[in-house]
């Protein structure tokens, strides 16, 4: 994961965006180039697939484009950053829920079919990951938990964020914050003796 | 897994905030318990994993940088109204070249206006008359212009100079004061020091006579007394 840099005292990332807004387009590009890779990776996680981690990112960045203005500096510009691409992240989850459930069907048995798709990313094929071919693996495992223990594993294994934090963002208490962690746990372990997953 | 305690010790494991009493407590009960010991070995390994991620490439895309230089290209520079009247002098300029070029006359008489290009022979002679006349008007008023000018340099040079003469004279009668009253401090010195100095003569010249007439008592003593 990428760091602020300290050069001489003074934050990178905030230089960068004090240049930004005095209308350096350069300095936009570079802020962006720092930051593109974990919005990207983490869109990848939680969505399973390139195309709509890519819309991810660029509504984050167009979001982060139009309230830059607003970034008082007095948290990290990682950890804002950060918080707007986990609420993108839920909105975008959200509308596909929506949009699924305006056209409910349901099966025979009377489950809600498409509540299950909605849930579950498009996941892409282990091709698509070139040399990395462990991340179709926990892509694979990560499609199938619900969004919410997907949200956790997440902010807890992804950006080492303390449950504390979890349960500020998420809007959670703290112990319902560990138990959906430990749920998803104990339901990776099952998938991975399942599938007999080899890392 | 039959151990009761697993779901809340396995929680308390990956909590942040585990005291180090309660640490304590779990590793001592994981030594013990082998359901719980292995249901931790596989949450663990579920976690590893996860761990195994690495970071894809970011494919390649704008970056939003064409909408930020569209939305901070400057505006176009608004000419102010008196900016754009700067052409109306060259405009002038040109004017009076084509009328002096195509000798453009325009004469107004009561039934209106009149606009003739180009002269006959004749008025060309009056024209030049009336040019030279312009120009000894001219000349006769730049004479007066600079004798007046010159007439005005003279008056302020004068004044100048009886300004920096009072100023001297002002400046030479203070310092003759200053010096006619050192002066007299010093002649008054003089005087004391002379005054002391007689005195002292006067003094001395007592003493002299008091020494002699004690010196003829003496003697006339010791004549006495032989």
């Amino acid at each position: 994961m990428q760091n602020d840099d300290y050069t001489g005292g003074i934050n990178e990332d905030e230089a960068l965006i004090a240049s930004a807004l005095n209308g350096s387009a350069y300095a936009w590009e570079k802020l962006v180039k720092r930051h593109e890779s974990k919005i990207y990776n983490h869109g990848l996680r939680l969505t399973g697939n390139a195309t709509d981690a890519m819309d991810l990112m660029q509504e984050v960045f167009l979001g982060v484009y139009r309230n830059l203005h607003r970034f008082r500096g007095d948290a990290k510009f990682s950890s804002w950053l950060f918080r707007i691409a986990h609420n993108k992240a839920v909105d975008m989850n959200r509308r596909k829920r929506l949009a699924a459930t305006s056209m409910r069907v349901t099966d025979d048995e009377g489950s809600d079919v498409f509540d299950a798709i909605a849930s579950a990313p498009k996941y892409e094929p282990d091709a698509s990951f070139g040399e990395h071919q462990q991340n179709g693996q926990v892509l694979k495992m990560l499609s199938q938990l619900p969004m919410e223990q997907r949200l956790i594993v997440e902010l807890k294994v992804y950006q080492s964020q303390t449950f504390e934090e979890i349960a500020v963002m998420q809007g959670l208490s703290v112990n319902t914050a560990k138990t959906r962690f430990y749920t998803a746990l104990k339901k990776l372990k099952v998938i991975s003796e399942k599938n007999h997953v080899l890392f | 897994m039959s151990c009761s305690k697993t779901p809340h010790l396995m929680k308390e494991y990956f909590s942040d905030d585990l005291a180090p009493m309660a640490g304590e407590e779990l590793e001592k009960h994981l030594a013990q318990c082998v359901d719980c010991n292995t249901e931790l070995e596989a949450l663990l390994m579920s976690q590893s994993n996860l761990k195994q991620w690495r970071d894809q490439q970011v494919p390649h895309w704008d970056r939003n940088v064409e909408l930020f230089k569209r939305e901070h290209r400057p505006p176009p520079q608004q000419i102010a109204f008196w900016n754009r009247l700067q052409w109306l002098p060259i405009a002038a300029s040109f004017a009076m070249l084509a009328i002096m070029i195509f000798n453009v006359s325009i004469a107004s008489n009561e039934s209106g206006f009149s606009i003739s290009f180009g002269r006959d022979g004749e008025s060309i002679e009056s024209m030049l008359e009336i040019f030279d006349q312009l120009q000894q008007t001219q000349r006769s008023e730049m004479a007066d212009l600079v004798a007046r000018v010159e007439a005005r340099l003279d008056s302020n040079n004068l004044q100048l100079l009886q300004a920096v003469v009072n100023q001297t004279q002002l400046a030479t009668a203070e310092n003759m004061d200053r010096v006619y009253a050192y002066f007299e401090q010093q002649r008054l010195i003089d005087l004391q020091d002379m005054r002391l100095g007689y005195q002292q003569l006067v003094d001395s010249d007592y003493e002299t006579i008091r020494s002699l007439e004690q010196l003829a008592q003496f003697v006339s003593y010791e004549s006495e007394v032989r």
